[in-house]
This record gives structure tokens, sequence and C-alpha cells, in this order.
């Protein structure tokens, strides 16, 4: 039992990652990894709350109606964010500021709803919160990868810390203002993608068709 | 036929066995341009031809021989002009005042070797930085290194400005060669122009030196707007109180991007395309037509406040590197759309959407590449509609 | 609970109902929503105290910062007490007491018909202006006025920028400007929270000798010389071109020209 709760929290760090194999959460991954500390936050943020409403939806899972089974799960989710929100506000003002809107968001993110949907309903409360740790630390784990290339590359600094010093400031460092832009954090999250792929073959998906070719002359 | 003899006896070398096997294709590459390849099909079943991929990319990269020779001379020519009020520094200023030339933009032979000295840089950095990871990935994935790569690294080395650092240069390439083309699977398979590529990861990673708001005249102290900021903030009549007409702008003595200056060059580079056909005409008449069509009803609509819906189409046509663009990228026929009716609609959808980014966008002065690279991706979106149209109506005269 | 032990009691009896028939659907959703909603609002009570303390002190450190004097080591409230904050009609250029200083809020005031006029002409493209502000004096040992510090906000290129200015008690020299809130595009128009490019704004001068405005964010310094002038932002036109119209409207007539008036015939 204890190796497979072992396996439940390592699994989703690199093997089934929620970000990089199934693909979900990306919405906000492109939002707020242009600063290290903001991801660094979010990641928590949605640890907790995919850990938290895991367990409670596991600890009612046998009294949920079918019917109202995702607006119960919904609901409980929506209760966890509104609590991180608020704490946020209170003891982190200005990373909260910055998050804005995306903290409300994890309601929404598919991993919340997914490990509810898929794991929780079916697993025993102790399990699923492990499950959601797992998979808030899969999550995590990709943002900050983002977040340390885009702060990097795009900012010249780490956790708000100057690494390379900029232009603007009298330094020899360009930043790259792409990597400031959301739409990089696709390009990153791609690469890192690849990345994950070629260490991990069997993460491949197996083509929808196969590529017909005439040999070259 | 004495070179055909030389290559017939220098050939066993490069073949399989041969000592210099693994230069294969750059013995081919030199082969096939002067001659045709001997692997055309000429058996009947086979539709023959004489256009082979080779063919189509050496000519193109010969159609942008007037665009080369204009970036070399507007480039030193704009130049000049700034050193007369700047003063000349730096390395090539050193190597023009070694060889006694001097900075006279009178001078076209002055002019084009300072041009020179600004391009070729540009020009191998792009093909040692670009023609590595292309190497890279054609030997890993097993395809071979083909001209594809010397046309895009061409018309990147055109549309970068000459300012632009060299470092910069090679980020922009390897992004374009990397993303633009070799993750979809290389040369055939992009669904995006690996030059614009390039050259629109340059435009979003460095906006404040390329973005296209000040000029690039590569002298120090030099600034001013571009063309077409000019013409966005206070009107394209403004443009003749800076000493630019519409004949300078169309002959090509402008600050701009090195090669996409001059549309004279560019539209005798359009000739040569359309009379070898490589370029599809309908491609080239739709982008026109959206073009011309937009800016016709954003005059006639006009505004107050924006001065940028007044400007005729004539002035579009002129100005940034719509020429360019029209001439080498929306015709790329890899990825452009691939049915005949999609081609109008492919590029009417360019003409109309970069005087839309043009006209109405605030942010961004130039819009052909974003146009360009907009209209690659819906490319197999249209050709999509138009094949489900023919299937349709078809289908219809058979009830 | 498993499935082969007995229900037990009217409770038991109920949660070995199957899950699907009506009355636990309905009991089972009031009784989520109420434990959820007791939580959330619990959580929101206790919290609220410390959130406006936190948008306050926000507020006030933008305050302290364009000033000059904020300290991250002292307490922002003790700092802050330095301000004397007042709230301004703009069309007099004097204070008013009509409202109780600690409950205005100036975005509220702009939006509310009663307190706030549309413009016809709008530089700074923010469509309603407030007709009252609130601005901050901050006075020397002696009591008399150090610095004013005035809120102004105007449209970029993506967004309206937020800010206030901070003017030397003669109403014409600027000492700082700073924006806290905008969405303008990071490495360029986001710019405008460099460092190096606020330290700019130190010295400027907003109106010449005859008192014509001349301050300027612009590319090429103009006509008036530097010290009216402000480099712009590199890569930026259109937010540059924002801050330029936003700082000329509030310092122009319809903005707090009356006030400064005021002010350098000494009469706040």
């Amino acid at each position: 039992m204890a190796h497979k709760r072992r396996e439940m929290l390592i699994d989703p760090l690199v093997d089934n990652n929620p970000i990089t194999l199934q693909v979900l959460g990306i919405c906000s991954a492109l939002a707020v990894t242009s600063s290290l500390q903001v991801a660094f936050v979010m990641s928590i943020a949605v640890t907790f709350v995919t850990a938290f409403s895991s367990m409670f939806i596991s600890m009612i899972r046998n009294q949920i109606p079918g019917s109202i089974r995702i607006i119960v799960q919904m609901v409980v989710i929506a209760s966890l964010v509104i609590l991180v929100d608020q704490m946020l506000k209170a003891f982190a003002f200005e990373i909260s500021k910055t998050l804005s809107v995306f903290v409300g968001l994890i309601i929404t993110n598919c991993i919340v709803m997914g490990r509810a949907e898929a794991f929780a309903m079916k697993n025993p409360p102790i399990d699923s919160f492990i499950d959601g740790v797992g998979n808030g630390l899969g999550y995590g784990l990709i943002l900050m990868l983002v977040g340390v290339i885009r702060e990097l590359f795009g900012s010249g600094s780490l956790f708000g810390v100057t690494i390379l010093e900029t232009v603007n400031n009298g330094g020899w460092y360009v930043p790259n203002g792409l990597l400031l832009l959301p739409p990089s954090a696709f390009f990153i999250i791609g690469l890192i993608i690849w990345a994950f792929r070629a260490w991990k073959p069997e993460q491949v998906e197996e083509r929808e068709y196969k590529i017909q070719t005439v040999e070259a002359h | 036929m004495g070179l055909r003899n030389f290559f017939d006896r220098i050939e066993p070398n490069f073949e399989k066995g041969g000592k210099w096997e693994k230069y294969f294709p750059i013995y081919e590459m030199v082969e096939s341009f002067l001659y045709t390849p001997k692997t055309v099909t000429t058996v009947a079943p086979h539709a023959r031809s004489y256009i082979d991929m080779k063919r189509i990319m050496t000519y193109v990269v010969m159609a942008t021989i007037p665009c080369i020779l204009m970036a070399l001379y507007n480039t030193g020519y704009q130049t000049n002009l700034a050193i007369a009020e700047f003063g000349a520094s730096g390395w090539r200023a050193a190597i023009i005042e070694t060889l006694g030339i001097g900075f006279n933009a009178a001078n076209p032979l002055a002019n084009m070797l300072h041009g020179l000295l600004y391009f070729l840089p540009i020009y191998i950095v792009t093909l040692v930085a670009g023609g590595i990871f292309e190497v890279v990935f054609a030997t890993i994935r097993k395809h071979e290194v083909n001209e594809g790569f010397l046309v895009s690294s061409m018309l990147y080395a055109l549309i970068v400005p000459a300012t632009t650092p060299l470092w910069q240069v090679a980020l922009g390439i390897i992004f374009g060669v990397v993303i633009g083309k070799e993750v979809f699977g290389g040369t055939g398979k992009n669904f995006l122009n690996p030059a614009l590529t390039g050259r629109a990861f340059l435009y979003f990673a460095y906006p404040a030196q390329l973005s296209g708001d000040s000029v690039w005249v590569p002298v120090d102290g030099f600034t001013g707007a571009t063309a077409l900021a000019v013409s966005a903030s206070e009107g394209y009549e403004a443009l003749a109180a800076r000493g630019m007409d519409w004949w300078s702008s169309f002959y090509g003595f402008v600050p701009g991007s090195m090669g996409e200056t001059s549309t004279l060059a560019c539209i005798l580079g359009l000739i040569f395309l359309l009379a070898t056909r490589i370029a599809n005409y309908r491609m080239v008449v739709g982008c026109l037509a959206g073009m011309i069509g937009f800016s016709l009803l954003l005059n006639w609509i006009g505004s107050d406040t924006n001065p940028m819906f007044a400007m005729p189409w004539y002035w579009h046509l002129v100005l940034g590197g719509y020429a360019f663009g029209l001439v080498f990228m929306v015709t790329e026929p890899v990825s452009g759309a691939h049915t005949n009716m999609g081609r109008y609609i492919y590029g009417a959808l360019i003409g109309f959407m970069v005087v839309m980014i043009r006209v109405i966008n605030p942010a961004f002065p130039e819009g052909m590449m974003l146009a360009i690279l907009f209209g690659n991706v819906f490319a197999p979106l249209i050709d999509y509609f138009v094949v489900q149209a023919n299937i349709k109506r078809r289908a219809r005269r058979n009830v | 609970m498993s499935e082969d032990q007995k229900p037990k009691g009217a409770i038991g009896r109920f949660l070995a109902l199957p899950p699907d028939s009506v009355p636990k659907t309905i009991f089972i959703a009031v009784s989520v929503c109420l434990v959820a909603s007791m939580i959330v609002s619990a959580a929101a009570v206790a919290l609220r105290p410390t959130q406006a303390v936190n948008a306050l002190k926000d507020k006030q450190i933008n305050i302290l910062q364009v000033a000059g004097i904020y300290d991250p080591n002292k307490d922002v409230l003790e700092s802050f007490a330095a301000f004397e904050p007042q709230i301004l009609e703009l069309e007099t250029g004097e204070f008013t007491d009509q409202f109780d200083i600690a409950t205005f809020d100036d975005r509220d005031a702009a939006d509310d018909p009663a307190t706030s006029v549309a413009l016809d002409d709008d530089p700074a493209g923010i469509g309603r202006q407030g007709k009252f502000v609130t601005v901050y004096l901050l006075r020397d040992d002696a009591g008399e006025i150090d610095k004013v510090i005035l809120p102004l906000h105007g449209y970029g290129l993506w967004s309206t920028l937020y800010g206030f200015i901070a003017l030397e008690e003669n109403g014409n020299d600027i000492f700082g400007l700073q924006f806290y809130e905008h969405a303008e595009t990071p490495g360029l128009g986001a710019e405008v929270d460099n460092p190096r490019w606020k330290a700019l704004w130190n010295g400027k001068k907003l109106a010449d000798e005859t008192g014509e405005l001349q301050i300027s964010v612009t590319k090429a310094v103009p006509a008036a010389g530097a010290d009216y002038h402000i480099d712009a932002l590199a890569g930026a036109t259109l937010t540059t071109v924002g801050v330029h119209n936003l700082v000329n409207f509030w310092m122009g007539e319809t903005g707090y020209q009356p006030f400064l008036d005021n002010l350098k015939a000494g009469g706040i």
C-alpha cells in the first residue's frame, strides 16, 4: 500500500504529468509563468485545491447522487478556490494582484475536475489526497520549469533577483520580450513535451494515420 | 562542354564509396543547379516535367538577385547618407577607410561595398547558424539537406534590418528552421514560412529594435520614424516633407529592412517567377485584389482620428514589406493554399489582413509579416472548404 | 460505510438510501451548499479587515513611492501619516469637505453622474471625469507644503494607466511620476515602471515662465527645451502618446490647473 501511494505521488511528476502527457491546465500555465514567484504561488494553490477537493469529494463519494455529481464537485472545488483567493488577498496581497483572475480560474482548471472525477470518485480519501498532491506537484513542476525559462531570459531575473543585468538597467543582457508574452509558454511547453517524449518514448501517442511517402529520388 | 566533362569526371568521388561521399548533397546541388538532374522521370506512365524541387528553389534564389543588389546599394546609400551627418565608426568604417573608397553616397561603388559589409555578415551568420541546425536535423531525421534552406536563409537575410545584432540574426533563423520547419517534418511539411517565422520571433522578442516604428539605419545617433509610422501618426501626405515621394519608395531609396525597400526589384523578381511558373499568379492576383479592395473601402469610409484610413492603395504597395512579401512569401507554394480557388482566397485574405493591421491595429505599423503568417495558418482550412465545395457541387450534378 | 452493515437509526437509514433517490439528491445538494457557503463566508468575514488594510497599504505605498519617502522597513500606515489627504474640487481648485475623506472613492465618484462630467474633448481617453479627486499634501516640519501628490489616469495602448504625479511646492516642478495600475505590453509600454525611466521625470517643469503648459513625452526634444521633455519609451509609441496626453490633460485647464494656480498664489 505504501509503495502504491508513493507511486501516486511520484507518477504524475514525469510519467503521467497532467500538463505534458494529459495536456490539461494549459490555460493558467500560459498566464502565470512570466514570473517565477507567481508561478510558485499558483503551483501551491493548485496543489492545495486539488489535494483537498479530491479528499473531500472522496469522503462523500458514496453519498453523491450521480445526477448532480459534477455540480457537487464544482461546489467543493469552488469553495476551496475562494478560500485560497481570500487567503492570498489577506496574506500575499502583491501576488494576489498579479494572479488576479487566475486564482478564480483554478475552478475551471481541468486538472482539479479531472482528478475529482477520475480518481476521487472511486478511491478512498487518503489515496485521493495523495493523488491530488501528486498531480498538483506535477502541474507545479512544469509551471516552475516554464517560469524559470521565461523569467530568466525574459526579465533576466529569478524570483525577482537579478541574474542577468538587463540593458535597460545598464547591464549587458538584452531581454527576450517574446518570453514575457503568454504565447511563448506554448513554445516552451511544446519543447518540454518534446524533451519528455524523447526521454520516455512510451509517452509518444500512436499516429492517427500513417504519412505515405514516395521514396525520394 | 568542358564543364560537363569536369562534373562527369569528379562525380564518382561523391557517390557511395567515393572519398567525398559525405558531400554528395553539395555536389548534387551544384550539378543540378547547372544541369537537368539525372533522376527526372522519363517513362510514359509518369507525368514528366523538367521542374523539380531543386530547380524551383534555385529559381527563387535567382529571382531575389535584383532585391539583393538593391539591398546592397540601398543599405550602403542610407548608411553613407547618415554618416555624412553623424560621422562613421566601427569596423566597417575602418575597412572602407583602409580601402580608400570613402563614404560618398553619390558613389554607387562605395554604396555597394558598404552595403555588402552589412549584408554579408548577416547572410553568413544566417547560413552557418541555420545550416548547423538544418544539418543536425537532417542527420537525425535522415532527410536530405535541400535547397529549401538556401531560399529560406536568403529571404530571411533580406527581411532583417541591417542594424540587427548578429546574435539576434542567429537566434531568429534557428527558431525559424526548428519551430517553423523541422518540428513539422522538414521542407514540404512546414505550414509556416520558416524565414517569416524567424523574423516574427525577432519582432516579438526584441520589439524595441525590430518592431519597425523607428528606422533601421546602422549609424549611431540616427533616429527617425519609418514611412509607415509617419503615415500612421501624421498621414501619408507628411512623407513628402521628409523627402520620401512615391517614386523613391518605388525604386527603393528609402530606409527599411535590407531587401524589401525596392518595389521595382521585387516586381522584376515577380516577372521572373511568373515567367518560369514557379509563382502561382492566382495568389498574386488575390493578394493585390484584397489589398486594393480593402484600402479603397477604408479610403471611402474615412476617419478623423486615424490618418492611415486615407492612405491610397498605391502607397500601401510601395511602403514596408508589402511588395517583397507578395512576391517571395505569399507565392511560396508549401505554406500557401494548394487549390486554385483556395489560392485566390488565400491571397485576398493576406491582402485584406495587411491593410487591416497597418491601418486599424494601433500597435503594429507594419502588417505584411503577420498577415502572411496568418494566411499560412488559414491555408489548410481554405483548402478544406474549397475541396468540400467541389465535392458538394459534383454530388449535386449526379442527383 | 460498508454494505453489509445494517443501517441503524433514522440517519443510518437515510444514508443507506440509494444516492440517486430524490430526497437524497435534494438533501446532499442542500447540505453541500450549506457547508460550503458557511466555510466561504466565514473565511471572507474573518479575513476582510486584513484585506482592506492590504488594499489601503498598497495604494499608500504608491503614494509614498512617488513622493520618494517610501521606506520598506517602516510601517506603511505610520509613514503615511505624514500625508494630509484632501478632497479637491477640480473646477475651483479648492478643497472641499462635503464628502467624508475616509469613504470617498475617486473611481466611484467618476462613475456617478452626480459627481462627474462626460468629456467631449477627451485626449486622455477616460470618458467621464470626476469633479472631485483625492489629493495628498506632504508638509515639512514647519507645516509648509513640501509636495503635492495628484492622481491621474488615461488610456495607453491596451489599458487605462492609473498613477500619481508628485509636484514640488511651487506647483510647477515635477518630483516624480508613477503608475500603479496598467496592462501595457511587457518589455515595451510596461517600461513605464522602469525606475530609470521614472527617474527622468524628476526635476522637469510643467509650464514655462509665461504659464504655458510645455511638458511633453516625445521622441524628439521640442523647441521648449529639455527641461520640459521626457524621452519616449523605446518601441512603445502609443503608450508614450498616452502618457503624454494624460499628463497634459490632467495638468491642463480641465485638470489641476485651477488648483496649481491657487497653489502658486499661496492660496492653499
